[in-house]
């Protein structure tokens, strides 16, 4: 095996590893904030369990396995079932995700601009989100049961002579217009501030985890 | 409007030499403000779908000075991106100061004033030898990965067009000093450039 990549879900913790060769080259964990290990894991009952499951494979109980990942690039969607979906180092844009627990199938959506484009193109939010929708109901999402949760819309900016770098701000209020025009409850969402965010979507339990370029997880 | 796709092996030649000489003469500044040698990568420059963007920058933290370009008449010529790696940019204010320890908003200050030196040399060298009006606004300052700062000046440029232009290169001095400058042209500075091959 090359790559697993593991969510493991134990008591109050829960946890991505991402893994290559048995190795784990990035994890994303709900209590890192709290642990004294940070990001270098040493030893919990968490990374433990994946250890073992890296040793023989046997699935036990609170580990479950995703079939990849997928990257939205600026202005891009992508759409899968069980797939870990990213977007990475959001500035101003902002990461869209709908989901549909109940089939699983969700969308990731990597948003550049506020409003809807003339000719479809998915860099602007509200042609980004409604193509999204369309294409998850093609694929057999349920429109009844999709939700939604974003982040993103940061203003990096600490000195500011541009005033055209302001978009963040628009581009939030774009997204969360849109939801509620196409009737998609919003579950959760962490906009603003002054820090560039990675988005990842784990379509196992729903979760939004956010990693701050400067450190920092959050899961929503 | 001049569509970025469908440029010219030609024209990208002029748009790279515009971004040597700049970038030549702000190396040549950074030498003189720090009072060493500076060694200059040879410089790339690629046609690009904005979607990949992120795969073009280095992910590590950086201190960014963005600063906007305009011709004479007030068009918008593009943006010069200058990115800092952490450890250069604390190098340099050491350099800069003779001190190790100094207040965030003096480091931030420094690195504006760096930015600023580098852009002007950038412009002051593309209006002495290629004719080509480039006129800096002040800077804007950003520490975060290069994608986080560069995306809201990318989504002006998404206006017009899927693709983007980066000239990019490196300034280095001794082991510890790397700097990334890039030049992301607006359609006007390709016009522009046109408009001098004419007069050839």
């Amino acid at each position: 095996m090359t790559g697993d990549i593991l969510f493991i879900s134990k008591g109050s913790g829960k946890a991505i590893f991402i893994t290559k060769r048995d190795v784990i080259i990035k994890s994303y964990c709900s209590l890192s904030s709290t642990c004294s290990f940070r990001d270098r894991c040493q030893s919990c009952n968490i990374i433990d369990t994946a250890k073992s499951y890296m040793m023989d494979r046997t699935s036990s109980f609170g580990i479950k396995t995703l079939d990849g990942e997928l990257s939205a690039g600026i202005g891009e969607y992508k759409i899968g079932k069980s797939i870990l979906l990213e977007v990475m180092g959001l500035g101003s844009c902002i990461g869209v995700v709908l989901f549909d627990i109940s089939t699983g199938i969700s969308g990731i959506a990597h948003v550049l601009l506020p409003g809807a484009s003339q000719n479809g193109e998915t860099k602007y939010a509200e042609t980004a989100i409604e193509k999204m929708l369309e294409d998850m109901i093609k694929q057999g999402a349920r429109k009844s049961k999709i939700a939604s949760k974003f982040a993103g819309g940061a203003q990096v900016f600490k000195h500011m002579n541009l005033e055209i770098l302001k978009i963040g701000s628009r581009n939030a209020i774009s997204v969360e217009e849109t939801l509620i025009k196409n009737k998609i409850p919003i579950l959760a969402k962490d906009v603003g501030g002054e820090v560039g965010r990675n988005v990842i979507f784990n379509p196992l339990d729903g979760s939004l985890i956010i990693r701050y370029t400067k450190g920092g997880i959050l899961w929503l | 409007m001049i569509d970025l796709e469908n440029l010219s092996e030609m024209e990208l030649d002029v748009l790279k030499e515009l971004g040597n000489i700049g970038a030549g003469h702000a190396a040549t500044a950074l030498s003189k403000l720090l009072d060493k040698d500076v060694n200059i990568a040879v410089p790339e420059v690629r046609l690009g779908e904005i979607k990949n963007l992120s795969n073009e920058f280095i992910n590590d933290i950086v201190a960014g000075v963005v600063i906007a370009l305009q011709d004479l008449e007030e068009n918008k010529s593009g943006y010069l991106y200058i990115m800092f790696p952490e450890a250069s940019s604390k190098q340099i204010a050491t350099n800069l100061f003779g001190l190790e320890e100094f207040d965030e908003e003096m480091y931030e200050s420094t690195i504006m004033e760096v930015g600023n030196i580098l852009s002007s040399s950038f412009c002051d060298a593309s209006a002495d030898f290629m004719d080509v009006i480039l006129l800096p606004s002040p800077p804007s300052f950003a520490v975060d990965v290069p994608t986080a700062v560069i995306d809201s000046v990318v989504s002006q440029m998404a206006q017009k067009s899927n693709h983007i232009i980066l000239f990019e290169t490196s300034l280095s001095c001794d082991s510890d000093i790397e700097i990334y400058l890039a030049l992301l042209p607006e359609p006007r500075l390709l016009e522009d450039i046109t408009k001098l091959m004419e007069k050839l």
